[in-house]
């Protein structure tokens, strides 16, 4: 038995659509993603909307067959093994519909049947713990609470490895936390986890590495830390009166230090040490520290140019091709 | 010892979907929709079968077809009106029935597929431990149980009128008709389901097989009005449905071989994109 619990090479991935007689012209929507996820690893892929990430994951749960490439995962290739292979998987769509008709309960329980009955016995422990209603039909549902059947179905049979595409949109912050706990839980029962997010703060607590995905294309993998440091805070201080930017600019970690009368924004990779001391010789009114989005994070990884329009017509540019 | 139990638990015994398990979950959730359906076809065959006696057998109705044109009444298939078996053609089984019967089939069956993937419902089902075929025959197999409960409830609601009436008509020709009856409206259901699991698209299901059940009326109408034109009732599945007046003459069994036929053509050739295709796009 091999440590891998998935591995894609080169995969790529077009979209034709129309009928055969109005073919429209194939979408590149894959360009060649590498990921290589350890058994017992909480995974987290990470990238804008649009970038693939679900395309990816269809690819895994054999909804789309690859173009070319190659996907081996726990107990062989999506296409070839088929059922066998997806009895081991839980799996979160990202854009999740049930029938209205039935209650939560039902579909859960309809769900468990095509596991051959396996998960049955969780449901209601789990229904509990996310306080959902199972008599309640889907149909009158909020979002929240349709999430909420979502991830239990895919947790439920206590699955090898579970694939979860943006499993905490729709979550309030409590739920995100139990949803967490649950990641965590699965995590320690031997379960690899691969989640995707658009938001890196949404895995930062439970993943150990990151792929980053990026019009089609894995432009990075690393740990969660390393990451993280790359991509910083940004700083904002306010002071009693205004003080020096080249007293902050010299500092080690500190970036893009701005001054506008009293207040200094900069942004701060690394300890924030220095750059805490050095505020601490002035009165300091107020301080907020925020970490920045992975969209932020793109651009500076790149160095791509800030101008929105510039990143759109870059993106069209790469799904055209 | 903690690890072992984790590891039999996580591996192994991985369990897949029982046989089945998609139709029964189908015709769960379709329960109530095939009772309405089914009163509300049991409810049109009472009504038009109840009045044979008032209408059919009284002269009345032969000298009102009398005086139509001769097209009309080749069309609506008046000719016969007065005898049981021309009654029930013309009416239960010429017009309304088979309206009924596949609006139900060509509604479900571009739904059950195309309808469910375009809402995106079908989506958890398709990535549960069962293969893409388990899903559509199944599927299909619902949907088929489904037009068969309607042509039985079409069946015994006319047989128990005829006999309670005392209209003298053949259980054979009857049976004759409502087998013609089921298999045309499961070849359409079928053609909508192949149609829609081929190409994901319900609204393209729904159009082909409806289209097609309407070209297959105008066929066999035009067909036995026009004499240059008898050549479509030999292709028009309406008329092998009906072309054979199988409530009269009884079963006419090339027609149903061909309904059959078809039936399993498209169900297959659906398959066979069905498997090889990318789903949700």
């Amino acid at each position: 038995m091999n440590d891998v619990a998935i591995r894609v090479d080169g995969l790529v991935k077009d979209y034709v659509t129309g009928p055969p007689w109005r073919r429209s012209q194939a979408v590149r929507a894959l360009q060649g993603v590498d990921l290589a996820v350890d058994r017992g690893e909480v995974f987290g892929f990470l990238g804008p909307n649009g970038a693939g990430k679900s395309t990816t994951i269809r690819v895994l749960l054999d909804l789309l067959r690859p173009t070319a490439g190659h996907v081996e995962m726990i107990g062989g290739r999506p296409a070839e093994v088929g059922p066998a292979l997806r009895a081991r998987i839980g799996y979160l769509p990202g854009e999740l519909n049930m029938a209205g008709q039935r209650t939560a309960g039902e579909e859960l329980r309809y769900l468990a049947t095509l596991r051959g009955g396996r998960g049955t016995d969780r449901i209601a422990e789990l229904a509990e713990r996310f306080t959902l209603d199972l008599d309640r039909p889907i149909r009158g549902l909020s979002k929240g609470n349709k999430q909420k059947v979502g991830v239990i179905q895919a947790f439920m049979h206590r699955p090898e490895l579970l694939i979860l595409d943006e499993p905490t949109s729709g979550l309030d912050p409590l739920l995100q936390r139990e949803f967490l706990d649950l990641v965590r839980e699965a995590q320690a029962d031997g379960a690899t986890v691969f989640m995707s997010s658009h938001v890196l703060s949404e895995v930062e607590d439970v993943a150990g590495r990151v792929a980053i995905i990026r019009a089609g294309r894995i432009v990075d993998t690393d740990d969660v830390r390393t990451l993280r440091h790359h991509a910083g805070q940004l700083v904002e201080l306010r002071f009693a009166a205004p003080v020096d930017v080249e007293e902050f600019r010299v500092l080690p970690g500190v970036e893009d230090v701005v001054a506008d009368g009293d207040a200094l924004t900069c942004l701060l990779r690394g300890e924030p040490d220095a750059l805490l001391k050095t505020a601490a010789r002035h009165h300091v009114l107020q301080w907020s520290a925020q970490d920045r989005e992975l969209e932020d994070l793109f651009i500076d990884f790149y160095r791509l140019p800030v101008d929105d329009t510039l990143i759109a017509s870059e993106e069209v540019a790469a799904h055209g091709r | 010892m903690a690890a072992d139990t984790v590891a039999s638990r996580r591996s192994g015994t991985a369990a897949t979907a029982a046989p089945l398990a998609v139709f029964r979950g189908v015709l769960r959730s379709r329960r109530r929709s095939l009772l309405l359906w089914s009163l509300a076809v049991a409810a049109v065959t009472a009504v038009y079968v109840s009045f044979y006696p008032a209408m059919g057998e009284e002269a009345d109705l032969a000298s009102f077809v009398a005086n139509l044109p001769e097209g009309m009444v080749e069309v609506m298939g008046y000719d016969q009106i007065g005898t049981p078996g021309g009654y029930l053609n013309s009416t239960v089984f010429g017009i309304l029935g088979p309206a009924l019967l596949l609006v139900f089939a060509i509604g479900w069956g571009s739904r059950t597929i195309a309808g469910s993937e375009e809402d995106g419902i079908l989506e958890l089902e398709a990535t549960h431990p069962v293969s893409r075929a388990h899903v559509y025959l199944d599927r299909l197999l619902a949907m088929w149980v489904g037009v068969a409960l309607l042509a039985a409830v079409v069946f015994a609601v006319a047989m128990l009128l005829l006999v309670a009436l005392d209209v003298d008509l053949a259980a054979s020709r009857l049976a004759a008709g409502t087998v013609g009856l089921l298999l045309l409206a499961l070849a359409m259901g079928t053609i909508a389901l192949a149609t829609g699991a081929a190409t994901g698209r319900r609204g393209l299901a729904l159009a082909t097989a409806a289209g097609l059940a309407v070209v297959s009326f105008v066929a066999d109408a035009m067909g036995g009005l026009v004499d240059g034109l008898a050549w479509l009732t030999t292709v028009s599945p309406w008329s092998w449905y009906l072309g054979g007046d199988p409530l009269i003459d009884g079963f006419d069994v090339p027609g149903l071989a061909l309904l059959a036929t078809l039936t399993v053509l498209a169900a297959l050739a659906g398959l066979a994109r069905y498997r090889q295709r990318d789903l949700g796009v």
